[in-house]
């Protein structure tokens, strides 16, 4: 059983059982459609924490940079949909490719602090050039996409299209994951000097695993925009760099699908909550905390674990034990 | 005379930006952790100030109470979570730190209201200093002297007492430090506290110059961010410098080009990281 | 392993099952209760107004009790301040059968809901402040009780030249952004027309916290009167610096969009002494409506209203008289018995505008009054003057479609 958790054909049924599942036990297909969405993004955040070992905090910047170019694309040129979301994929492969090959420059926590810089540089951009952006009150009415000439104006609808992309994308990150290219990530990220001595062009291939990400991320920011009807200055916040990365963190850094797992807890727990206490961020903060001290593997790892106590009869050593997430294998 | 008047002012500025972010410098330093919560200690010290004067204590007796208060509870709290933690990937310092903040925020908003308040400055120095045309404000001026006193008396106690020289052996090499038989557990509970106290000191003071909200936290912390990493992380000269370069060039900002002070700011501190990565005057 | 084909099977699969009716999908919202959606930033950088314009909205709900025989409730939907969860707590609300919607604080997630709303067959009524809701981004369902930009200016810069034509030199200082531009172009027009030297502004950007650089500039100036065209927190940061700058003894200050009562509280008294504000409402506004409504609201929730929750209040009445005399909660129905209704309200006479859906409404110039002569702790400003001064739909871009 553990095994078979390892497993990318697991994670992928998984994924698309979670398609499945969500119109059956959620009652709004905004929230649904949210989940996959943010669910994408989060595995292409996790495409550089868990394979790359790279903690960008400007995942936003595509995110956002994606909203606008859709909407941008959408209400100026009069594209069908289909033929924006590859364009809104080239800006963000684009921006990512450009503020990866400057901020892999440097390591640890410099790099955490230049991703900071360059996600703040973002927004006040954003903020600046509004004519294009909107500023504050967001670029307003982004449409939903045509099906049969008719608007996908039903959520649920919505969701459907939104659902398609999210598992064609979704297969396309763990083929990425599961090439030759995905397994060099994983040897940069257990010790890069070595990859380095051994000849890999361990800097291509950071800026190459930027250039992705940011491209699934754009695309992610663009769905969001179609879902919302507007491309709002909140989405290329610090804020949304930050909300993306816990949700990954949450889900568990070991396999894409703890991803999305980690963004629907979020988004679930956030809309359960909100709706009985106000204050409902304290017991995120709480959360947030106690995953640090105790739950490091994430969500992905207490399902380790309770799969390892259904097998072994709770003899067994704990998946925490037996690996720390810097040596873990997605 | 305007742009005179303008490098004063953001003298002021960086003084207390100094102060915030000298403690996530020194932190950073010595414990190689990235600590998100350092604004909420900065809005900690910030709402006891308010809390106390608001009952009648003395600002001048609020103001060292306050800074003890989240010293103290900053302390605690890295001897009670954040310490198990240290030798974690930065992944969950962030993670665990980012929590803390915004429980802080909540319990804030939960104890104080989701309004802020407003600190009047002590009344002996309500009234403002007349420079020709100018004016400036006499808790300001107190505020730029306390703060280089209290910079001073930091290098002192950084360069030239037995727990600064302990304190920067240890960010060199910490196993050396066990070795010699230090209780590095316990220099890292203080140098963690003093950090704290220093950013809660900086919020009781900004108190009366910026009132308080439940969000003052996040703020300070995105401004003690791109100080620390400007100067240097774990450099004392880099902060203040970096500090009071953040602060005259905000203020001077405000004159030549107001819409840019945040993207000049934000692009420099990008720039600085490309080029100089252990900042202006981070040890090599 | 995925190859390309399980990887298409599985695909289409995934679609088509979910073309499928959904099992557990409810249909509509709990049969009985008629439930008005009170979307409002609960949690987040503005939940201070959200607080008190839920109570608001609750208040009103009990005090209809029952319309169409249904019970009424005000349901809070915590927007967090962000327009992405407004537009979806919107959207769920519709999906559950809701269609009246009171809220909105912040103009970003107002302009986005107005449209959510609108599309889903609802109707939506807002206090935000942006311009383009009963403007270029005007529409059938959105509807807004507060006076635009130009109306707040007018009521505010035209009545002090008047009282003080010796008060001939003006400086600014406005947050970037489009509100901010819209104070300040109308602020412009009138220093124009009325010859009043406009001796600089200040721009800042909206995360802006430290206002003292502005400040010297304005004094710099040398100016008469310092208008300052921010609001909710960076107005009172703004108004705080300048008066430990002693900007107060200098010169005239005012805040053209003050929030009111929890501004002032924000600010205590020694800081809004002699000060200007110009405000949406006041407790102390002098209507028998608002009288009744500021007694029955000290008696039961033993505090004055304050803007967040009068507004609130106001605008959940409105749907719900809506609602009754419509005979029904379907948006068009409940939007055409409002366009052009004229009422008695909190302020006076008010009238919802049928062309733009602009609520015609008093805005209030206020001046903050000594710690000394306040009555109680509440009573922190005198009433200047009020009037009503609004563009006409036309000039303010509003197309309705």
């Amino acid at each position: 059983m553990t095994r078979l958790l390892e497993r990318p054909l697991v994670h992928f049924a998984l994924a698309a059982a979670t398609v499945l599942v969500l119109p059956l036990v959620l009652r709004s297909g905004t929230l649904a459609s949210e989940i996959l969405i943010y669910g994408l993004a989060a595995a292409a955040c996790n495409l550089l924490l868990g394979y790359t070992g790279l903690l960008s905090f400007g995942q936003g910047i595509f995110f956002g940079l994606g909203s606008y170019a859709a909407g941008l694309l959408l209400l100026r040129t009069g594209w069908p949909a289909l033929a924006v979301l590859p364009a809104v994929a080239v800006v963000g492969a684009a921006t990512a490719t450009a503020v990866g090959w400057l901020s892999i420059r440097r390591q640890g926590v410099y790099f955490v602090m230049l991703t900071l810089a360059f996600s703040q540089l973002f927004y006040f951009l954003a903020y600046t050039f509004s004519d294009l952006t909107g500023g504050d009150n967001g670029l307003l009415n982004v449409p939903r996409p045509m099906v049969g000439g008719k608007p996908l104006s039903d959520p649920w609808a919505y969701y459907a299209y939104v659902a398609v992309l999210f598992l064609a994308l979704f297969a396309a990150l763990q083929r990425v994951a599961l090439s030759t290219f995905g397994r060099t990530l994983l040897a940069i990220r257990d010790n890069e000097a070595r990859a380095s001595a051994i000849g890999f062009p361990v800097r291509a291939f950071k800026v190459a695993a930027f250039a992705i990400s940011g491209a699934v991320t754009a695309l992610a920011g663009a769905l969001h925009a179609m879902l919302i009807g507007v491309a709002p200055l909140s989405n290329i916040e610090y804020h949304t760099s930050e909300t993306l990365l816990i949700m990954t963190i949450i889900g568990g850094a070991a396999n894409l699908f703890a991803s999305v797992l980690g963004a629907a807890f979020y988004l679930i727990a956030g809309d359960l909550l909100s709706a009985i206490w106000p204050r409902w961020l304290l017991l995120l903060g709480v959360l947030l905390v106690a995953i640090a001290l105790f739950m490091q593997r994430g969500l992905w790892g207490l399902i380790e674990r309770a799969a390892a106590l259904a097998t072994r009869g709770g003899a067994g050593r704990s998946p925490d034990e037996r690996a720390a997430p810097e040596e873990s294998r997605p | 005379m305007t742009y005179l008047f303008q490098i004063l002012n953001g003298i002021g500025l960086g003084m207390l930006y100094f102060l915030l972010a000298v403690g996530l410098s020194v932190i950073f330093g010595l414990l190689q952790f990235v600590n998100f919560a350092h604004g909420a200690f900065y809005m900690l010290g910030a709402y006891l100030a308010y809390e106390m004067v608001g009952r009648g204590v003395s600002f001048w007796l609020a103001l060292p109470l306050a800074c003890l208060a989240v010293a103290a509870l900053a302390a605690l709290t890295e001897a009670a979570l954040l310490r198990r933690i240290y030798a974690q990937a930065h992944t969950f310092h962030i993670l665990a730190t980012v929590g803390l903040a915004l429980a802080v925020q909540e319990i804030v908003i939960i104890v104080w209201g989701p309004i802020g308040g407003n600190l009047p400055p002590p009344d002996s120095l309500s009234g403002v200093v007349i420079l020709g045309d100018f004016v400036y404000p006499e808790y300001r001026l107190f505020v730029i002297a306390l703060t280089a006193i209290l910079a001073a008396g930091l290098w002192w106690l950084l360069e030239g007492t037995r727990l600064g020289a302990i304190v920067r052996a240890g960010s060199e090499s910490p196993e050396d430090m066990a070795l010699l038989g230090y209780d590095t557990r316990r220099i890292n509970t203080a140098v963690f506290g003093l950090g704290a106290g220093l950013a809660g000191l900086a919020g009781a003071l900004a108190a009366p110059i910026r009132g308080v909200d439940p969000f003052m936290s996040v703020e300070a912390l995105s401004v003690a961010f791109v100080v620390v990493v400007i100067g240097g992380m774990g450099s004392y000269v880099g902060a203040l410098a970096a500090g009071i370069a953040v602060g005259v060039a905000q203020s001077l900002m405000t004159t030549l080009w107001p819409e840019g002070a945040r993207l000049m700011i934000y692009l420099g501190m990008a720039a600085v990281i490309v080029m100089r990565p252990r900042g202006l005057f981070g040890r090599a | 392993m995925l190859n390309r084909r399980t990887l298409l099977t599985q695909t289409a699969l995934a679609a088509a099952t979910l073309s499928a009716p959904p099992l557990v999908r409810r249909a509509a919202a709990a049969e009985g209760n008629l439930v008005v959606g009170a979307p409002l930033p609960m949690s987040g950088a503005f939940a201070a107004n959200g607080k008190f314009a839920a109570l608001g909205a609750a208040f009103a709900a009990e005090e209809a009790g029952t319309v169409l025989g249904r019970k009424v409730v005000a349901r809070d939907l915590d927007t967090e301040g962000k327009p992405a969860t407004a537009a979806r707590k919107v959207q769920e609300a519709m999906a559950e059968g809701t269609r009246l919607f009171a809220g909105g604080i912040l103009s970003s997630e107002a302009l986005v809901m107005g449209k959510e709303v609108t599309n889903g067959g609802g109707v939506f009524f807002t206090t935000a402040g942006a311009d383009e809701i009963t403007g270029k981004e005007c529409n059938r369902g959105t509807f807004r009780w507060s006076v635009p930009t130009y109306g707040a200016i007018a009521q505010t810069v035209r009545p002090l030249i008047a009282q003080m034509p010796q008060a001939k030199r003006w400086y600014t200082i406005t947050p970037q952004y489009v509100f901010g531009e819209g104070l300040l172009s109308a602020a412009k027009a009138v220093f124009q027309e009325k010859g009043i030297e406009h001796v600089g502004n200040s721009y800042h950007s909206l995360a802006e916290k430290e206002f003292s650089g502005y400040l010297t500039n304005a004094m710099a100036a040398k100016p008469d009167v310092l208008l300052i065209l921010s609001f909710g927190s960076q107005s009172s940061d703004t108004l705080r610096q300048a008066v430990s700058f002693g900007m107060k003894k200098r010169m005239a200050i005012v805040i053209a969009w003050a929030s009111g009562l929890e501004q002032f509280e924000a600010l205590g008294p020694d800081l809004c002494e002699g000060v200007y504000f110009g405000a949406q409402y006041w407790h102390g506004v002098d209507t028998p409506q608002n009288k009744a409504f500021v007694a029955k609201v000290r008696e039961t929730r033993k505090f004055n209203p304050n803007y967040s929750f009068a507004g609130s209040y106001v605008i959940t009445k409105l749907l719900l008289d809506g609602a009754a005399k419509a005979g029904g909660i379907e948006g068009p129905a409940v939007a055409k018995v409002l366009e052009g209704l004229t009422y008695a309200g909190l302020t006076g006479e008010e009238e919802i505008r049928a062309a733009d859906h602009q609520v015609i409404k008093n805005y209030y110039l206020l001046k903050g009054k000594p710690k000394s002569a306040m009555a109680d702790k509440d009573d922190f400003v005198d009433i200047v003057s009020f009037g009503k001064s609004f563009l006409s739909p036309e000039a303010a871009g509003c197309k309705m479609t």
